[in-house]
């Protein structure tokens, strides 16, 4: 397959001509503040099962929305048509919503103009990656499998986006963004193993080790035990850590927060987990997905939000901070969990130095059981084994589990440093695997 | 010069999938408009008006798929798609196992319209926010409320899909819907309780024939019971469930599983498996003799019901679950023949243009039986009624659940006494539907729609409508929803 020009894209919607649309806006535009934003992607995904390609996928799809204000009524209409026609219509409309709202009280005019740092968070060779790469990546996984005789499905997929703020006040803040994202689940019969990597270079997919994870994982998950549901010593790896967390982090909002209706309430500035563990957002971390600009038109920052356990940060929007006084939004776009002191090097380490737990490769389908103690509920998956002194002695049928992360996390056994962690239902960020002396597994299902 | 009509788009792009040696190529062109009110705390937080316009264009081209999309729709830009198209498809070719064979279809040329009393997209804006606002203080009125929230939401699809087999199909598709939540707060705790009209393909007479307003003040009343009721005790009860409640089981256990891509590994790396294999077909007993569950793409207002499904295949009636034995699947024409079927279900849908279509849950419904809803409860010495939807999960192959609902009141001795909070049920999903003993008669049938069921990679957005009558299940594993220390 080549990437001849016949089949090269329109190039994304560049500074200059994000800045050409919003004037074009804005010099239309009779609303007391006026605010643009964009958001051009290009992506692809090559998708395989049963070590073959059944989708391969290429879609660019580019949109312009329009907020407008009249004192605190305001509205907002999107457009994915960007000819000036359609953008004054577009204009309209937001126009149109704003005149006849009620007023917000919570309105907040856009932010002041900020210098927003620059990032790398395109890089070259993941934006020119096309569907040659894709299925050259899809094809070594595939590969790999067949010849031990299995079952590969999975995506390659690569992403770059235009994404834009600007107000009529000044505010503008443009930035180009990729990424590639790679995961493959491995079935051995009933078995499977699963791996995945997400990263701003298509470079650092890292295939063949991740494919030969899955394998490795896969062909340990024959044969499983079943083991009684009940609360278990366990080692999570990092995505399973990933998965417990990032239900943690979403339930963080300031709103939330002051209306009682947190799990969190009353709690900012207490310890809410074991005071080893450190939760910061590190936009800068080359191997993280984080960014130079919010939605809101704010900058992405270094921040702490647990610090030796206790409780730094509530996620705000701009109304809440004002109410809170706080001063720089903090945010998790690029989330970083780790652990003070963390003693093991790696998983194996981790696994060695246990007598019994429970290892858990990745958790599906987590959802909250409960909002006012965090309870949560969700699937052991794709390589859930028994350790017995210092090693992996077999695989066990999954287990559904139902414990709160708040709980859970209060006291932590070992632990190893942040590693990539990627889930199949959640974005990126790096977290250690984890020892905690007892999780609660509250049914078993039948493989 | 005048703008190029659809038609002719499509043309361009059919042409150049007819003169590169394809099978089969189709593309949709499609103008969505969706407005969305969204009240919070007693405001409008936001008023949004989305317009997305673009075409998608897929390719069938040696046994192997190829698609592409854009939101240019130019003369430029069709025929450059429609070529990315055909390229990715001779690079899926190049790498071809099984070669991809579709079943056939007539072809059909039609235009589809939702009919509808009232266009929402003319109701006027104040007139909406009003409603919102007002339904926000009756919740509000009820003491105890601590906060609230009201929506309204409203999509029209205009779409045109065209293949290279002539048919063509018009499409002016209209959903709506509307919802309200009241969370109570007590001594620390808090509960909710939401009215959510069902999504239907119907105007705004559906938010109008709702009465959000009476809505309102019945869930507060119930937020602030609910906060109050004492835990559920942990053990087995018999469970009494609501049609919007069994509406997402049934979704879960049992749409799920019947859905032939995931049978046949396609979503293996993502949504998962199935425990209903091919060898199950025709022999499994999936549930009691109460419980047949039909696929029903014709019945109108439902979601799925389009006409047409995204291969252009007719709309279908079938039987997923007959008197208890499993017998049917949800498929589209790749994935028919693969079990010996010579015609497609019609199940296979994309959420827009710029998306592939994916074998999709049909509109499964589970068939009335005989008795009334308090006959239903009568049977019952210990158990639980539960209305709408609460906490949800279940395992990659669908077996092993875990439900709780929106509201729950004890059951004792045939009567429904108080509210209770924090339940949450689990289960096996064969196990569960053969404890059924009992679904209430027609009159009770009520419908309720999903616009969020995510499936696919890239992940995509299916619609479909469950339709059900109060059902009896016996001896449930419940459980308390709360940290298990």
């Amino acid at each position: 397959m080549s990437a001849g020009n016949a089949t090269r894209w329109p190039k994304m919607t560049g500074r200059e001509e994000f800045r050409f649309l919003a004037d074009l806006v804005f010099t239309r535009s009779s609303g007391d503040e006026t605010i643009v934003t964009l958001h051009d992607v290009h992506s692809g995904t090559t998708r395989f099962a049963n070590n073959q390609v059944v989708q391969n996928v290429d879609t660019r799809r580019g949109t312009l929305a329009i907020t407008v204000a009249f004192g605190r009524r305001h509205g907002t209409a999107s457009t994915t048509d960007f000819t000036a026609g359609s953008i004054h219509d577009t204009l309209a409309r937001a126009e149109r919503i704003a005149r006849i709202s009620p007023e917000d009280p919570e309105y907040l005019p856009p932010p002041e103009p900020f210098p927003f740092v620059a990032r790398e968070t395109a890089r070259p060779e993941t934006t020119a990656a096309g569907p040659a790469r894709r299925l050259e990546y899809a094809n070594e996984a595939i590969g790999h499998c067949r010849m031990e005789n299995l079952l590969a499905a999975g995506v390659v997929s690569t992403s770059a986006a235009s994404v834009g703020i600007a107000a009529n006040n000044g505010l503008f803040g443009y930035e180009a963004r990729a990424d590639a994202r790679f995961s493959l689940t491995v079935q051995a019969g009933d078995a499977t193993g699963w791996s995945a990597a997400a990263h701003r270079s298509v470079d650092h997919l890292k295939i063949q080790e991740r494919t030969l994870a899955a394998i490795a994982k896969a062909k340990r998950s024959r044969e499983p035990i079943e083991l009684p549901a009940g609360p278990y010593p366990v080692i999570f790896e990092p995505s399973a850590v990933a998965g417990l967390w990032t239900w943690l982090m979403w339930s963080l909002d300031a709103k939330s927060y002051d209306k009682g209706t947190s799990p969190f309430a009353g709690k900012l500035g207490t310890q809410i987990v074991d005071d080893r563990l450190m939760l910061c957002n590190a936009p800068n971390h080359t191997d993280l997905l984080g960014v130079g600009l919010t939605s809101e038109g704010l900058p992405s920052m270094p921040s702490t939000w647990i610090d030796h356990g206790v409780l730094t940060q509530l996620a705000h929007d701009r109304f809440t901070a004002q109410t809170h006084g706080v001063q720089d939004l903090p945010t998790l776009d690029a989330p970083v969990l780790s652990v003070n002191g963390a003693a093991c090097s790696n998983l194996q380490d981790l696994i060695k130095r246990t007598d019994y737990a429970i290892l858990v490769t990745n958790f599906w389908y987590i959802r909250t059981v409960n909002p006012i103690d965090l309870t949560l509920t969700g699937m052991t998956r794709d390589g859930t084994f028994l350790v017995k002194k210092g090693e992996i002695v077999s695989a066990i049928k999954n287990f559904r589990f139902h414990d709160s992360p708040l709980r859970a996390f209060q006291q932590i056994d070992a632990a190893t440093g942040p590693m990539e962690a990627v889930t199949a239902e959640t974005g990126k960020m790096l977290a250690p695997a984890i020892v905690l002396p007892e999780f609660n597994f509250s049914s078993v299902t039948r493989f | 010069m005048n703008s190029p009509t659809w038609d002719e788009f499509a043309e361009l792009a059919l042409k150049g999938i007819r003169a590169s040696g394809a099978e089969y190529g189709d593309i949709r062109i499609q103008d969505s408009r969706t407005e969305h009110i969204e009240g919070e705390d007693r405001r409008i937080a936001s008023i949004r008006d989305l317009k997305d316009v673009g075409f998608g264009v897929r390719v069938l081209y040696h046994g192997a798929w190829g698609f592409a999309a854009s939101s240019v729709l130019s003369l430029e830009e069709v025929p450059r798609v429609a070529n990315l198209a055909i390229e990715i498809a001779r690079g899926s070719a190049s790498v071809a196992l099984e070669k991809v064979r579709l079943v056939p279809e007539p072809v059909h040329r039609d235009r589809v319209i939702t009919p509808y009393r009232i266009d929402p997209f003319t109701v006027p804006l104040e007139k909406k926010t009003d409603l919102l606002l007002n339904t926000m203080e009756t919740l509000h009125r009820q003491s105890g409320i601590a906060r609230s929230s009201a929506s309204l939401w409203a999509r029209r699809d205009h779409k045109l899909f065209v293949s290279t087999e002539e048919s063509r199909v018009e499409f002016d598709l209209l959903a709506g819907q509307g919802d309200c939540t009241a969370t109570a707060l007590h001594e620390g705790r808090f509960a909710s309780r939401s009215f959510n009209t069902p999504h239907l393909r119907k105007g705004y007479e559906l938010i109008e024939e709702a009465d959000l307003l009476r809505e309102a003040s019945r869930v507060a009343a119930h937020a602030t019971e609910k906060v109050k009721a004492p835990a559920v005790d942990a053990g087995q009860y018999d469970l009494v469930l609501d049609p919007e409640h069994l509406s997402l089981t049934m979704h879960e256990s049992c749409g799920h599983p019947t859905e032939l891509d995931r049978v046949l590994g396609y979503e293996a790396n993502y949504a998962g498996t199935s425990f209903l294999t091919t060898d199950k077909l025709g022999s499994f007993r999936f549930g009691s003799r109460h419980v047949t569950l039909v696929a029903d793409n014709t019945e109108p207002e439902t979601l799925a019901a389009t006409g047409y499904d995204d291969d252009g295949v007719a709309c279908q009636r079938w039987d997923i679950v007959r008197d208890g034995l499993f017998v049917g699947y949800c498929t589209n024409r790749e994935v028919a023949p693969k079990i010996g079927e010579v015609r497609s279900r019609g199940s296979n849908r994309a959420d827009g243009w710029g998306s592939v279509p994916i074998v999709r849950i049909a509109n499964i419904g589970l068939d009335p039986g005989t008795d009334t809803l308090d006959q239903l409860i009568a049977g019952v010495k210990r158990g639980i009624y539960i209305e709408g939807h609460g906490s949800y999960s279940i395992d990659q192959r669908r077996y092993n659940f875990q439900f709780g609902g929106d509201a729950f009141w004890l059951i004792e001795n045939g009567k429904r006494t108080h509210m209770l909070r924090d339940v949450i049920y689990h289960g096996i999903t064969p196990g569960f539907w053969n404890s059924c003993d009992g679904v209430a008669d027609r009159t009770f049938r009520r419908r309720y729609g999903f616009i969020t069921c995510g499936k696919g990679q890239p992940g995509q957005s299916g619609w479909m409508t469950h339709a059900a009558s109060p059902a009896r299940f016996r001896n449930v594993q419940v459980i308390r929803g709360e940290g298990h220390v």
